[in-house]
């Protein structure tokens, strides 16, 4: 048995990338310190202590991803998808009915939400596909019923959760890949027109009534108006408010006073633009900005497929949920319950999102070996 | 650092290059957006942040009605308005609090002083200068508020308990929801600060109570006023209806009962449990001493917290299903039913009691020193002659005394879902061996076979038991909820009435038990005559309870042993004799006499329970000739001191301690 990491690979590491990783992370716990503090009665948020304690989990899975050789893990890539997948399943199983969905693996005062981690499944699963199958390749859309199968898996099982959203955002991470493929542009329009009349015929004969208004709550969330009309409102609020350079840390009025209900997980982006201002925002997405393009460096440099392709996912991984809380928190999308990676409340993104950079480290640091 | 990223020698394949430019482009969407909201319309949008101009206001939903089995209201919900003040929005500080201290008829600096100053996070939480403010108070405030902006009223729905303490311990209490129970998925989407359901019935239908709240979004003005018509509304739903199987008649009776027992028993401390041996429902249940539930439901203050916490008599508990005790004599009915069922005696079987039994070299005392003579098991229940019990409970034995005690329901919680319940202890040579590595001994048996030693019941065990005597063997599961409704009365759920097993003894049994407990009601010499209704035949029987055995209480008068030594007073009785309806086990805790404390309460709501009926005889029963020499001293294993207050003349002899199980 060969060492798990040798010396040339420790010379290597990727220290710009962890840096960057570390500030984010930082900025989120001090953003969340601030977001839960006007809930509690004194001394240290709840949200906050547990929040640390997911951390800790996360670095831990951090170092698991890092240590052993991505060729090493390419091996093991089917088993972990099929892991996450069971795990992802066990909750139809097991998991209580909670705000209309079963997302949540409940044991004592621990919970962990299945479908975060069943994204690192995912895109292992489909670094190793495109690994023997290069994209690039790629030229039928019927070429594309494997990776098609490996997304539906996780997919699938979400949308059965009833967690609609966090379905949408797995299936966008698994179409990073299309942006490889080299299919022609007259395919997608016949694929897309196949797709709209599917979807039509299922509205009309298959779907019930109250499918039916999920998907029109999903896409138009304005008819649940005291929720998430409210919030839209309140969001633009506490953004502006921030001004160039904003309300001060622990002193903003909209924050401290609680208007936007989720600040400490969805809305997370919009109280540090109400606290640190335009100045403060920038910071934050210019670090979001250079992790991304870190990742699309890695995938360039490394020295094989399967590293590249991984990197790639992992940019997927972050970039789309990224996209899409910020974009909400701006109003320019939807009041959808999608987190801000390692920014938002929450110890399952936490915990995915830091093994995601661990593997994204661990294609960064193995670019000189052969 | 982002310079070589745009660099030419960085996107090798283009997809990676197409990949970077489109992240580039979602990044200058963000800040141009930024820009737009921060900085462009940054000073609008802090002004109007300034003015919290759109608020949004939880609107609670009122909790369901607590209904007893008649549709009268228990539990309800009324309106509470409480005066608040958020300090970040005080604009003339002195003014301000000298007129509120004017309206409020308090000091000033008090009321600045508990405000505290304008600063720090806490500067928008509202603080709150007084709950329940009444109607006249409330009205001088409004009249006024427009001239002291950052004051301001809030109305909440609030838990109302409209017979005070009444059944307090079968309702439970409300408070807000603790941190450990907010973790729990049973509380998902509840936040801190919200009240629920602690104790009781509150508890265990927390969620057909509670509702579904609502929301308002409304435009306030910098004083907090709401300016204009609500935005939007979505009001709440009200919780639903909890009909219980109680009736407030039968159990105001018991409270009033236990309210008026004998002066030497203050304070009133006990249970009553009545049941309808036909289907389980618990038609009174009252624990002593008790606490009023609507302290609890605006959050109880701290002095009265204290005070029912550190009171030794912890009047939060529920004396009925959350402690045991020794049966005492109570238990001889379900010894006499393993006796008959066990064929240990037949109808003809008698005892000589000359006042003690001797087994094992050792005197055991029959309460009655003098003894009972020969006795029969008709006679040594109605007259609880302890030796007739001694002589075979010690030939039946423990372990088949043991079983049949368990079949009557005895060792269990019955699961009424209102927090922890007592098991009882039903001892045996097994239990014996487990819990203290012993052997049993023979002269345990003995102490047994009269509810003495290690037997423990509760005041409802002890009821379903009486009841299971009463209505041909069957256990029954106690029912106190008989359906839960919507708030507006469509039954959404019905509880079965439900048997969960039954005694092993035959009716012919049964029979003969029954008969010897009317006898210890109905006939002349019987030690529970005090619980006589007139028109209705009662069977029954008293018990007294030995709290401890110390000799220097022996010789003492009733009224000089300290209240924590005296012993319990039981009776269980079930009515009509000959065809029953209703259970009742009554437990006076330390009230020395069976007979005296706790027959009388029986009584009283047996009464009322055949008084709403008219089945009570209308002329006034003279009281059988013999009742002069009874009560008092009839009390079964009862020391025979001085009795209390009342006519000197007695039939027994005052003189030590007649206690059974003394050696």
């Amino acid at each position: 048995m060969r060492p798990a990491i040798d010396r040339r690979s420790l010379q290597h590491f990727d220290w710009v990338l962890l840096g960057l990783v570390t500030a984010v992370v930082g900025i989120g716990l001090a953003n969340l310190y601030s977001a839960a503090s006007p809930g509690t009665e004194s001394g240290m948020p709840s949200e906050f202590r547990r929040q640390l304690l997911a951390l800790g989990v996360g670095v831990g899975g951090l170092l698991v991803a890092l240590v052993l050789d991505y060729r090493r893990l390419e091996r093991m890539a089917v088993p972990v998808y099929v892991a996450t997948l069971l795990l992802v399943a066990s909750t139809l199983v097991f998991a209580p009915i909670t705000r209309g969905n079963r997302s949540w693996l409940i044991y004592g005062p621990l919970s962990l939400q299945p479908a975060e981690l069943a994204k690192v499944g995912l895109i292992l699963a489909m670094a190793r596909y495109f690994h023997h199958n290069p994209p690039s390749e790629i030229r039928r859309v019927r070429d594309l019923w494997m990776p098609a199968l490996i997304a539906a898996g996780p997919v699938g099982l979400i949308v059965l959760q009833r967690d609609m959203g966090v379905a949408v955002l797995t299936l966008l991470i698994a179409t990073t890949y299309l942006l490889f493929v080299r299919i022609p542009t007259r395919a997608w329009v016949a694929m897309g027109a196949a797709g709209v009349l599917a979807f039509a015929g299922l509205w009309r004969f298959v779907f019930k009534d109250y499918q039916r208004e999920r998907l029109l709550d999903f896409v138009d969330p304005s008819r649940d108006p005291l929720a998430s009309g409210y919030q839209a409102i309140q969001s633009r609020i506490a953004v502006g408010s921030g001004g160039l350079l904003g309300q001060g840390y622990l002193e903003g009025p909209q924050t401290q006073l609680q208007f936007l209900p989720t600040q400490h997980s969805d809305f997370a982006f919009s109280v540090l633009a109400e606290e640190w201002g335009f100045l403060g925002s920038l910071v934050l997405l210019g670090l979001y900005f250079t992790i991304l393009i870190w990742g699309l460096v890695v995938a360039n440099n490394s020295k094989d497929k399967f590293g590249a392709m991984l990197a790639v996912g992992v940019v997927g991984m972050l970039f789309w949920p990224a996209a899409i809380n910020v974009a909400m928190v701006l109003g320019l999308a939807p009041v959808i319950g999608v987190p801000l990676p390692l920014v938002s409340y929450g110890g399952s993104q936490m915990l995915a999102n830091l093994i995601a950079l661990g593997l994204l480290m661990n294609v960064s640091m193995r670019r000189y070996i052969f | 650092m982002n310079n070589h990223l745009t660099g030419s020698e960085l996107p090798i394949d283009g997809r990676l290059r197409l990949a970077g430019v489109l992240i580039t482009f979602v990044l200058m969407g963000f800040v141009v957006r930024l820009f737009q909201l921060q900085i462009l319309e940054g000073d609008d949008l802090r002004r109007r942040s300034e003015q919290n101009s759109v608020r949004q206001i939880r609107l609670e939903a009122p909790r369901g009605e607590v209904l007893d089995r008649e549709g009268r209201v228990l539990a309800s919900t009324r309106p509470a308005y409480r005066l608040e003040v958020v300090p970040n929005d005080l604009q003339r500080r002195a003014p301000t609090f000298a007129a509120l201290g004017r309206l409020l008829a308090r000091e000033p600096a008090d009321l600045d002083g508990r405000v505290g100053p304008t600063r720090g996070r806490g500067r928008f939480r509202p603080v709150v200068l007084m709950d329940d403010l009444d109607f006249e108070v409330l009205a001088r405030v409004e009249t006024h508020r427009f001239a002291m902006p950052g004051v301001r009223t809030h109305v909440e729905p609030r838990r109302h308990y409209l017979g005070g303490s009444s059944a307090a311990h079968l309702l439970g209490t409300i408070g807000q929801i603790r941190a450990d129970q907010l973790e729990r998925p049973a509380f998902e989407g509840y936040r801190s600060g919200d009240v629920i359901g602690q104790g009781g019935l509150e508890a265990r239908f927390e969620s057909h109570l509670r509702g579904r709240e609502g929301g308002r979004n409304v435009l306030v003005d910098a004083s907090g006023r709401e300016v204009g018509d609500p935005l939007l509304e979505v009001p709440a739903v009200p919780g639903g209806r909890v009909v219980l199987s109680l009736d407030i008649d039968l159990q105001q009776e018991a409270e009033a009962a236990f309210e008026d027992v004998p002066e030497l028993l203050a304070p009133a401390m006990g249970a009553v449990v009545a049941l309808d041996v036909r289907t389980g429902d618990v038609l009174a249940m009252l624990s002593r001493p008790t606490f009023d539930p609507n302290d609890f439901a605006g959050g109880i203050d701290s002095a009265t917290w204290k005070q029912l916490t550190s009171d030794d008599w912890d009047p939060l508990q529920n004396r009925a299903i959350q402690n045991h005790f020794p049966p005492g004599s109570t238990h001889k009915a379900l010894v006499a039913a393993a006796l008959l069922s066990e064929k240990v005696i037949g109808p003809t079987s008698t005892v000589f009691c000359p006042g003690f039994y001797r087994f094992g070299g050792r005197s055991y005392r029959c309460w009655k020193r003098s003894g009972h003579g020969r006795v029969n098991l008709q006679d040594a229940l109605k007259r609880s002659c302890d030796v007739f019990f001694y002589t075979y409970g010690e030939k039946l034995g423990i372990d088949r005394l043991a079983r049949y005690v368990k079949a009557f329901g005895v060792g269990q919680p019955p699961q009424l879902g209102l927090g922890s319940e007592a098991p009882g202890l039903v001892p045996s040579s097994e239990w014996k061996r487990r819990r203290f590595g012993k052997p049993w001994y023979p002269g345990e048996t003995i102490s047994a076979s009269i509810g003495q030693g290690f037997n423990l019941i509760t005041p409802m065990q002890l009821a379903i038991a009486y009841a299971a005597i009463a209505n041909g063997g069957s256990v029954l599961q106690p029912r106190v909820v008989l359906r839960l409704e919507s708030q507006d009365g469509i039954t959404v759920k019905t509880f079965a009435s439900k048997t969960v097993g039954k005694v092993p003894v035959s009716a012919a049994h049964l029979a003969q038990v029954r008969r010897g407990l009317r006898a210890v009601v109905e006939e002349t010499g019987g030690t529970g005559s005090r619980a006589r209704v007139p028109g209705i035949a009662v069977a029954g029987k008293t018990g007294t309870a030995q709290v401890v055995r110390i000799e220097r209480y022996e010789g003492l008068a009733e009224a000089e042993i300290p209240i924590r030594y005296r012993d319990h007073a039981w009776f269980a009785a079930f009515a009509p004799a000959e065809d029953p309806e209703i259970a009742v086990a009554v437990f006076v805790e330390h009230g020395m006499h069976g007979s005296s404390a706790a027959a009388p309460i029986a009584g009283r709501l047996l009464r009322r329970y055949f008084e709403k009926q008219g089945r009570v005889a209308e002329l006034a029963v003279a009281p059988p000739s013999s009742l002069p020499a009874a009560p008092l001293v009839r009390s079964d294993s009862a020391p025979p001191a001085s009795p209390p207050a009342g006519p000197a003349a007695t039939a027994t002899p005052p003189g030590p301690l007649g206690r059974g199980t003394q050696p």
